[in-house]
């Protein structure tokens, strides 16, 4: 009796350390949105009156009334999505392979990409930069998509959670002559459904707010992704006087990511009792 | 999943393609932001007719309507630009014309990225004489023309005359500004203790540039001799210290707002938070328009002035640019033609641009009635004569101005010695010189 | 003519092939042009010069970027330990299936959408002392303003806040995956022999996603090596330089002065101390769960 009451107690101080701790994370972003409702004119004066009328629809006009939106928002869909699927494609491969299957020197590959976990963009940009030049790829879809597939990010999440299956499972497919594709498609592939769900969110996201590659890669306004397009948007160095319009663009950008982030989640958590491996 | 890439590929594949056409093809490309719903295309623009966004967006539509025969694909980058104009050179891929900062010329002229326009210019009839002093000398490297100067901008001082006259200076409806360091600091002191607010409204934590262009101002001011050549900067001298000494002292007395970046100190000016606010012409018009606005802070209570010299008698202001430059890359014929009339539209529309607030550049703009009345204007014309950029062949001006501004901070608020700040300051900026290829 | 064995190997190669490809092309032949042209004394226009190891001794004594190496490593430690313990403590309360839990893992990922221009731009609002929501705050109760942004000894705690909250979203989401494959059954029997919360978590729980902390506290040490974004708008690296971090540094002179050779050179550096770190963490941690 005082048990279950004790429980009730916690579950409550919880519910409301979650509120509180929750007020925090969101409350910034309550203020984006209401400050993307401003005038530019009234927020040069002060940013304090987000939250008295009146409210305007301008941002969102002179963002519509952009004739380069609408392709770099496609621009950046078309990216994100194939790199998504790109690197969900290679990294379940490669984890597989890197848990579970024996070939020579798999290790020490293993730890060389793990290396590659350590390489920061800044020491390939440059480099990279000059070699896309030579071969032509600036300006074209395949040189923003293809930097993103390289991410070991994704392998290493991948073979730790190839790893965390036990080995009865494929073990027992083996006894049924299955083939190696067939064991990793039919059987371990769903199991990994949370760290793929995991994985194209975060990658998704990377590249869809991805800035400095896409600047200097995409450098005509017909190639810009939203990022680097609504950066050139922008009228002032200081981001002074169109604080309600850069709010509005952050919104604009972010709606995208949250749909997809909403397909994406219901993988992470299912059911909790039924869905996990036994 | 599928259907949608295959949607996007299509979506992509429409708006890919375009008719061909027999017209001369160019690329502009500038900074200054994207601002079309504000300028409906063949209209004046209906809101911020004064933005330098609104403006330059109805000039080039103005030349795409006089001129039919030219194609122009309009390449709008991020401020300031550099990271992806650097990019394409690199990638051998730059637009035709681009508009760039005056301190940044040498950086590509030396490297023969970009062209000298001294003869094209020549052939619309325009040749140095036409540019006002502080524009020419912006632009012309090794006696060539390297650009069409568009404006030259400064710091100056804005000035909230209200709260002047409560402190008791003001004089005949202008400000009194002081004539010495020791005038500067006893006016300083008099105004706090008048209004209770500090003088100066200053962005100090990521502003850092604006030291720079202080320290700049005021050694012209004493004829000191920063640059002996291009590769070597001086520092560490008594005429530097002083001025250092200056704003250490306003900073620690408190005369001066603390802890502000760019858009609170922005904000702060405008709301009354300080009587000088020490920043660009590119605020002129947005105070103004708040000077007109019963109600504001600053209604009726705005003025702007160029730095008082306090050191001597030299009249002199560190400014800088913005202009147009012409690609080193392979063009038609009739490309170059493209390009010079669109750089002879520009120069005859230099008024047009300096509604920004922004000095002109052409000399019979800078004497026009037409611009003297535009308000303010006649206060700081001097400038577009006494203005002076750094020698033409410093290069890596950002860079520099960056780590200047870093060391001076530093030495303000007092976290190096004056002598220990400028004296990294010195040591850095030559250490980069010294490595420049 | 291949042997059965070597035949399965090389099916089994084809699985990391295409990735390995990629990884070669696109990461370590770039990364290697950039250690030859780290002995380069190079201008992104103005051709090359060999200098063998000048550009490190020059970095050696460059007290700038020596300083810039402290930062980095000061905010790593300020920022890594709440990232890798907040979130878990997150996925443990919300890793169950109700509306409730769903909706706060929403509000805790929601930060992670936005890019860093916006963050900054919010955070500057909300720190700033003059007239930032935390400064008005203080106000109420009588105390001076917290100078986040110009005093040298806090910066950087300023930098951590702002980076631990917008980066809680991807942490969360790796534990809550990690916890999903949990088998449910070990719970209902430490549920039956009436062990603690406490018990659980340390004797089950966190021996289960053992490999998921690792990877949590090893991503997030490669992400946060590479701060950039937040000091470079909010701070530019000021005050003196306290809040310029390597990535900072390398931007600096890289695209700012040009001076390739010597960008590629720091940029090895910070490659190597990742690497090291890194490498440390991954071997400590398959030593300590004695796994291969």
């Amino acid at each position: 009796m005082s048990h279950s009451r004790n429980q009730k107690w916690r579950e409550v101080g919880v519910l409301i350390s979650l509120i509180v701790m929750g007020l925090i994370m969101v409350s910034p972003l309550i203020w984006t949105v209401m400050l993307s409702l401003k005038s530019n004119g009234e927020l040069l004066r002060s940013t304090t009156n987000a939250f008295h009328p009146p409210y305007t629809g301008e941002n969102y006009a002179a963002i519509m009334a952009n004739s380069g939106v609408f392709r770099w928002l496609l621009n950046s869909a078309f990216v994100s999505i194939l790199q998504t699927l790109g690197v969900l494609i290679l990294s379940s491969l490669a984890g597989y392979g890197f848990a579970r299957l024996e070939f020579p020197y798999r290790n020490q590959l293993f730890l060389i990409v793990l290396f590659g976990l350590a390489i920061p963009e800044q020491a390939v940009i440059i480099t990279r930069h000059q070699m896309f030049a030579d071969l032509h790829l600036h300006n074209t879809y395949p040189g923003l998509i293809l930097p993103g597939l390289a991410a070991p990010f994704g392998v290493f999440l991948m073979t730790q959670y190839f790893k965390a299956i036990p080995k009865e499972l494929d073990e027992a497919a083996m006894l049924d002559n299955a083939s190696r594709f067939k064991i990793f498609w039919k059987v371990l592939l769903p199991l990994t459904l949370p760290a793929q769900a995991t994985l194209g969110i975060f990658t998704f996201l990377a590249s869809w707010n991805d800035y400095w590659w896409p600047l200097i890669s995409a450098t005509r306004a017909d190639m810009f992704t939203l990022t680097v397009g609504i950066a050139s948007s922008q009228i002032n160095f200081a981001q002074t006087s169109g604080l309600g319009y850069l709010m509005t663009q952050a919104v604009f950008a972010s709606l995208p990511i949250l749909i997809v982030y909403a397909i994406f989640q219901k993988y992470i958590v299912r059911a909790v009792a039924g869905a996990a491996v036994r | 999943m599928k259907t949608l890439v295959s949607i996007l590929i299509m979506a992509l594949a429409i708006s890919a393609c375009s008719p061909k056409d027999e017209r001369t093809h160019i690329t502009v490309q500038r900074i200054f932001g994207e601002c079309r719903a504000n300028v409906p295309r063949d209209q004046a623009p209906l809101r911020n007719p004064d933005g330098e966004c609104e403006i330059l967006t109805g000039l080039i539509d103005r030349f795409e309507r006089e001129n039919p025969d030219i194609d122009l694909t309009v390449n709008i980058v991020a401020w300031p630009g550099y990271d992806q104009l650097s990019a394409q050179y690199a990638a051998g891929d730059p637009p035709d014309v681009v508009s760039i900062h005056m301190s940044s010329m040498p950086d590509y002229q030396s490297r023969g990225l970009i062209v000298p326009l001294t003869a094209e210019l020549a052939q619309d009839g325009v040749s140095a004489k036409a540019f006002t002093p502080a524009a020419r000398q912006g632009i012309t490297i090794k006696n060539e023309l390297y650009g069409l100067p568009f404006d030259n901008w400064t710091p100056l001082w804005h000035i909230n005359t209200g709260l002047f006259a409560r402190a008791g200076l003001m004089k005949d409806g202008e400000p009194i500004l002081p004539h010495t360091p020791e005038e500067l600091l006893a006016q300083a002191r008099q105004f706090k203790a008048a209004t209770g607010k500090p003088y100066f409204v200053q962005s100090m934590i990521n502003e850092r540039a604006a030291y720079t262009r202080n320290l700049y101002t005021y050694l012209m001011n004493q004829k000191a001799v920063f640059f002996e050549d291009p590769k070597h900067i001086r520092l560490n001298t008594p005429e530097a210290r002083r001025i250092v000494a200056l704003f250490k002292q306003i900073y620690d007395e408190n005369l001066t707002t603390k802890d502000q970046d760019y858009s609170s100190a922005t904000q702060g000016f405008m709301n009354g938070q300080g009587g000088v606010y020490l920043v660009g012409t590119w605020m002129i018009g947005a105070y103004e328009a708040e000077a007109n606005t019963p109600g504001q802070p600053l209604y009726k209570s705005y003025a702007v002035k160029p730095y008082p010299m306090l050191f001597g008698a030299e009249r002199a202001a560190y400014v800088d640019g913005h202009a147009w430059v012409v690609s080193n890359r392979e063009r038609s014929l009739k490309q170059d033609e493209a390009v010079r009339r669109f750089l002879k539209f520009l120069y005859d529309h230099n008024y047009d641009w300096s509604r920004t607030g922004h000095l002109p550049t052409v000399q019979a703009v800078a004497q026009s009635s037409q611009y003297l009345s535009l308000p303010h204007r006649r206060d700081i014309v001097a400038l577009s004569e006494i203005g002076r950029t750094l020698p033409s062949e410093v290069q890596r001006q950002f860079a520099i101005q960056d780590i200047i501004g870093d060391e001076l901070f530093s030495a303000i608020a007092g976290h190096k010695p004056i002598e220990q700040a400028l004296t990294d300051a010195e040591t850095r900026t030559n250490d980069l010189l010294f490595h420049l290829l | 003519m291949l042997s059965a064995k070597a035949k399965t190997q090389f099916g089994n190669f084809l699985f990391v092939a295409p990735y390995l490809f990629v990884f070669a092309w696109l990461l370590v032949w770039p990364l290697m042009s950039g250690m030859g042209l780290s002995l380069f004394k190079a201008d992104l226009f103005g051709g090359a010069t060999f200098v063998g190891f000048e550009n490190y001794a020059r970095l050696m004594s460059d007290p700038v970027f020596l300083q810039a190496v402290g930062n980095t490593f000061l905010f790593v430690l300020l920022c890594v330990p709440p990232l890798a313990i907040i979130p878990l403590l997150l996925a443990l309360l919300l890793n169950r299936s109700t509306r409730t839990a769903a909706f706060f893992r929403g509000v805790f990922f929601s930060s992670s959408v936005l890019s860093v221009t916006i963050v900054t731009l919010i955070w500057r609002m909300v720190l700033i002392p003059d007239g930032g929501f935390v400064a008005n705050i203080l106000a109420v109760f009588g105390l001076p303003p917290i100078p986040f942004f110009s005093d040298p000894g806090i910066v950087m705690g300023s930098m951590a806040i702002i980076t631990v909250w917008w980066c809680l979203g991807l942490p969360m989401m790796l534990y809550l995956s990690a916890l999903q494959q949990v088998p449910q059954d070990i719970y209902e029997a430490a549920a039956l022999d009436n062990s603690r919360w406490w018990t659980t978590l340390t004797r089950i729980t966190l021996p289960s996603i053992s490999r998921t902390v690792v990877l949590v506290v090893i991503m997030q040490c490669v992400l946060q090596f590479q701060l950039f974004g937040q000091p470079q708008l909010i701070t530019q690296g000021g005050p003196n330089g306290a809040s310029r971090p390597i990535v900072l540094f390398i931007f600096e002179v890289g695209f700012r002065r040009w001076d390739i050779g010597y960008a590629a050179a720091a940029s090895q550096i910070l490659f190597a101390i990742i690497l090291l770190v890194t490498l440390g963490q991954y071997l400590l941690s398959r030593k300590r769960t004695g796994d291969a």
